[in-house]
């Protein structure tokens, strides 16, 4: 029967640098988790299978596709959304900066997963080239734009801020 | 605002940032997935696991009574159909379904999980009727009917069913004599091309939520590219007034026409009348994306082209059928459309087409980006290349000598206006280098295109100015991606003189932002931006008037200009417009009198002379308010060992009468461009008894940032009279010539001709095979 409570774990974790501290069944995954329970609707669903990338959230840094991770992996580490990179006083991260000036944005239902995986590849990676960025992106599906301005936005960003930490 | 602020004055032709970008890029923008209301209960539907077959036994009784259902709906309980152009279509499958997909009942629960358990418990038995999935075969005089009502549907105008067949619309174009024509020909030639099946496979799935009031209005928030149409819709089809039914918009996130007309709405609408005033949530799985929701047309399109040996087009002649699946939908609209286009921008002057849309047990088919033009464009382009082989002619000359121009004829008999064909041919030919020696296994090929726009059809705005001169857009134009919200605000910013950023532009709301006819066919620059210059330019004379008033001066010695009134050639005698009193009367000296009042601009932008087309001929003098001009070429590689193909690079020139944005065109372009290298290489929707065998991102290929080539977008201007600035539209022409002019280029570099799409690595091997037998044989 749906719903039932005697199954559920005590997760601990940071979302944006925030501590959460919350039960949950062993099948919910990380994407209900940040959707439903914690509010944070910047992550979208764009398939629920892992195929399109729309879901991605860093895990401890890393890329991972929130819908087919299990809330319970996250236990114990940092996850960070699209609503964790700006400051609190506003301050655009430069990467969502690159994304306006380049106009790497449409229908923008792609666009957390994507800033994401990018932020992901610079941080691991400061000076990629063409190729490596479009390599990064590969599994963050977009319909709109084609890629160029996306790629256009990250290598901007990276040529602006690369090197510099 | 100090007095030294300059005012940055972004107008047409600029391209400021989006209004949207920043609340898209931190995550915040919200979409209808991410509306939570008090109460919200959660759809799932029950769908036809059959192509075609009678509903013997459906019983929901258990269903109904698990916990945590609050309602269950079936077609029984719902006896009302609508449909965009022919109303054949349930809210759910009443005796029949008609394709794999059909919705057949719908549960309302307090979560997905348990909606799907009550799904789990509905038993549903169907008694299997032969199934048609091949449209030649369906348009046969003993197939079975799959509408066996259709004479008693309710039909738009302009639709032309045949009685007792699966045809629900034959189109006709009967412009001279095409037999004399084909005698008069030196060279013709004549072959059938084809295209698939595809899906429109925007990131954000359908998604609608239904409430219903204590009053019995019915509130609607909808990913719909057509907020009006549905209300109307909606309204007619439960019989209730229009103010009984409101629909409220959201950003949309990818519609390609897919988000168009009645999609996920009606079935929502009907579980949110039976919850007692809960609403309720309805949003696709990407699954029900690929097979429930609408697809593109497969069309199969035969063409018989005869010209004189100087390469003068003399007659075209086609056939063309357009798979419209299970349901009408604006099926025959696109068989319409495409059939006055079909024979492309050419002066031709005896023209026969016959387009038909025939219902299948398949997927529907729906409004794509292109609207049959890409389908078409297919056809034509490849057999404009293969004639100019016969002819010994090079393919962009052939083009030229017979590309339609300022006051052309058109096939209908319109004039034609605002014409940029030719400059687009020669731009696009020239970026890519077209003439210049290519490496082995290369190959350059063009593809030309032109498109109508929805003809009559009308828009209307409102631009409230407030009181610190920032200024709100009320405008019913969805912002799906493309940027239309940014776009009508530079043309307010241009008329009124404030900048872009002081203009909000409100999200469509049939009960506040006034009508349009619907965000489709690349209408919105031309028809909203022309009502919105209207309301802006009215707001403008309101505000001059008060400005005149106080600053004692004419009304007609007035200027806007970076926020101030001036008083021309008098810059000291100036007025900020905050300064303006917008929505209070005060009092100006000791027996001075009241100034000022709020401003609130209208505009309404139609066409009055429109024609219709003549049932027999398809003749009419203006079918279309404007048309859409754009010429690609593609370099490709051929590997002829795996038979891949790579595309290097493709220009495409573009005539969009004047840009308002270039930098949001270019987006569209490039956007467009990667979607027609998916529908041209990669993408196809496989269906086996009429059931999609490929609904995932993993089986249904849609292009990575690693699959597209070098893009370069190129603008031609070619001013209309009656555009906003002279703009037109662009948001489709850049989907339908790439498919062809990616085949020619195959074709320079390979010598294999592709008939088929998509073009495969199979199909090339297949004919770099053939190739070699006859060249073996000596043919």
């Amino acid at each position: 029967m749906p719903g039932t409570d005697d199954m559920k774990i005590k997760i601990r974790l940071n979302v944006n640098g925030f501590p959460y501290e919350t039960e949950v069944e062993p099948r919910r995954t990380l994407l209900e988790l940040l959707r439903e329970d914690f509010e944070l609707t910047g992550t979208k669903e764009g398939c629920g299978l892992g195929e399109c990338g729309t879901c991605t959230v860093l895990l401890d840094g890393r890329p991972i596709k929130s819908c087919i991770t299990l809330a319970v992996q996250a236990n114990g580490r940092e996850v960070t959304t699209i609503e964790g990179l700006e400051k609190p006083d506003g301050t655009l991260h430069p990467i969502q900066q690159a994304f306006i000036d380049h106009g790497a944005i449409q229908c923008g239902f792609c666009t957390p997963g994507m800033v994401l995986t990018a932020k992901a590849l610079l941080d691991e990676n400061p000076r990629p080239t063409e190729i490596e960025v479009r390599r990064a992106i590969a599994g963050n599906l977009c319909r709109c734009t084609g890629y160029q301005k996306i790629v256009e936005a990250i290598l901007a960003t990276a040529e602006k801020e690369g090197g510099a930490g | 605002m100090g007095e030294n602020e300059v005012w940055k004055l972004e107008s047409i032709g600029c391209s400021p940032v989006r209004l949207d970008a920043r609340e898209k890029v931190t995550g915040r923008a919200i979409y209808v997935v991410d509306l939570k209301l008090r109460g919200m209960l959660y759809a799932r539907v029950l769908r036809s696991p059959l192509p075609h077959g009678r509903i013997v036994r459906l019983d929901v009784k258990k269903a109904r009574t698990l916990a945590g259902v609050a309602a269950v709906v079936t077609g029984e309980d719902f006896p009302f159909s609508f449909g965009a152009t022919i109303q054949d279509q349930h809210f759910l499958a009443i005796e029949k379904v008609r394709f794999v997909g059909d919705p057949v009942a719908a549960v309302a629960a307090v979560d997905l999980d348990t909606a799907e358990e009550a799904l789990s418990l509905i038993k549903l038995e169907l008694e299997p009727l032969p199934a048609l999935l091949d449209p030649v075969e369906a348009m046969g005089p003993r197939a079975i009917l799959i509408h066996e009502g259709l004479s008693q549907y309710a039909l738009a105008p302009g639709i032309f069913p045949i009685r007792g067949t699966n045809i629900c619309n034959h189109f006709k174009l009967r412009k001279g004599d095409v037999e004399k024509g084909f005698r008069e020909s030196e060279v013709v030639l004549e072959d059938t091309y084809t295209t698939q099946m595809v899906q429109h496979a925007h990131l954000e799935p359908h998604a609608s939520i239904a409430q219903v009031d204590r009053c019995g209005k019915i509130t609607v928030w909808s990913n719909t590219q057509t907020p009006h149409f549905n209300r109307k819709a909606l309204a007619t089809a439960l019989r209730l007034p229009l103010q009984k039914v409101r629909v409220v918009g959201a950003p949309v996130g990818g519609g390609f026409g897919g988000k168009s007309y009645l999609k996920a709405e009606p079935v929502c609408v009907a579980l949110a009348l039976k919850t007692g005033g809960r609403p309720v949530r309805l949003v696709y799985t990407r699954e029900e994306e690929f097979g429930s929701a609408p697809v593109r047309h497969p069309a199969r399109i035969r063409c018989k082209t005869g010209m004189k040996s100087n390469g003068t087009w003399i007659a075209q002649e086609m056939e063309i059928i357009f798979d419209t699946g299970a349901y009408a939908d604006i099926g025959p609209r696109v068989c319409r459309n495409a059939g006055f286009s079909a024979a492309g921008p050419y002066q031709i002057p005896n023209v026969r087409v016959d387009s038909y849309c025939v219902y299948t047990n398949k997927p529907v088919g729906g409004a794509f980006r292109g609207f049959g033009i890409p389908q078409v464009t297919w056809a034509v382009e490849s057999h404009i290349d293969r004639m100019a082989e016969k002819l010994g002619m090079d393919p962009v000359e052939l083009r030229l000598r017979n590309a339609v121009e300022e006051g052309s004829l058109s096939a209908t008999g319109q004039v034609l206006h605002s014409v940029g064909l030719k400059e687009t041919i020669c731009q696009a030919a020239e970026r890519i280098g077209w003439g210049q020696n290519e490496k082995p296994l290369r190959g350059k090929g063009i593809a030309c295109m032109h498109k109508s726009t929805v003809t009559p059809s009308s828009s209307a705005a409102y631009v409230k100015l407030n009181e610190d001169a920032s200024a709100t857009l009320m405008v019913s134009a969805v912002e799906m991606g493309q940027g239309v919200s940014t776009a009508l605000a530079q043309i307010v910013a241009e008329e009124l003189g404030i900048p872009v950023e002081k203009i909000s532009v409100l999200f469509p709301d049939t009960d506040v932002t006034p009508y349009d006819m619907a965000t489709v066919s690349s209408r919105s620059i031309f028809f909203a931006g022309n009502a919105v210059r209207r309301a802006a330019a009215d707001a403008r004379q309101q505000l001059l008037e008060i400005a005149a008033d106080i600053l004692e001066a004419d009304l007609r010695d007035l200027e806007i200009t970076s926020g101030k009134v001036f008083v021309r050639g008098v810059p000291e005698k100036a007025l900020a417009i905050a300064e303006i009193p917008l929505g209070e009367a005060f009092y100006v000296g000791t027996r001075g009198r009241g100034k000022g009042r709020p401003v609130l601009g209208r505009g309404v932008f139609d066409i009055r002379d429109a024609t219709a087309l003549d049932p027999e001929t398809g003749q009419g003098r203006n079918p279309s308010a404007f048309w859409m001009y754009a010429t690609q070429a593609a370099e490709v590689e051929v590997d002829p060992r795996s038979g891949r193909v790579r595309v290097l690079r493709i220009a495409s020139a573009h005539d969009v009468g004047k840009p308002i944005n270039p930098r949001l065109i270019e987006g569209q372009i490039q956007g467009a461009l990667a979607m027609g290298i998916g529908t041209t290489l990669l993408e196809q929707m496989e269906l086996e008894e009429g059931k999609v065998m490929n609904p995932s991102f993993t089986d249904y290929r849609v292009p990575s940032s690693l699959d597209v080539p070098e893009m370069i977008p190129i603008l031609v201007e070619e001013p209309h009279r009656q555009g906003p600035y002279g703009a037109k539209g662009l948001g489709e022409p850049a989907l339908a010539p790439t498919a062809a002019a990616i085949a020619n280029a195959v074709y320079a570099a390979s010598g294999v001709r592709i008939k088929e799409l998509p073009i495969t690595p199979e199909k090339i091997l297949e004919g770099l095979k053939k190739r070699r037998g006859n060249e073996k044989e000596g043919k």
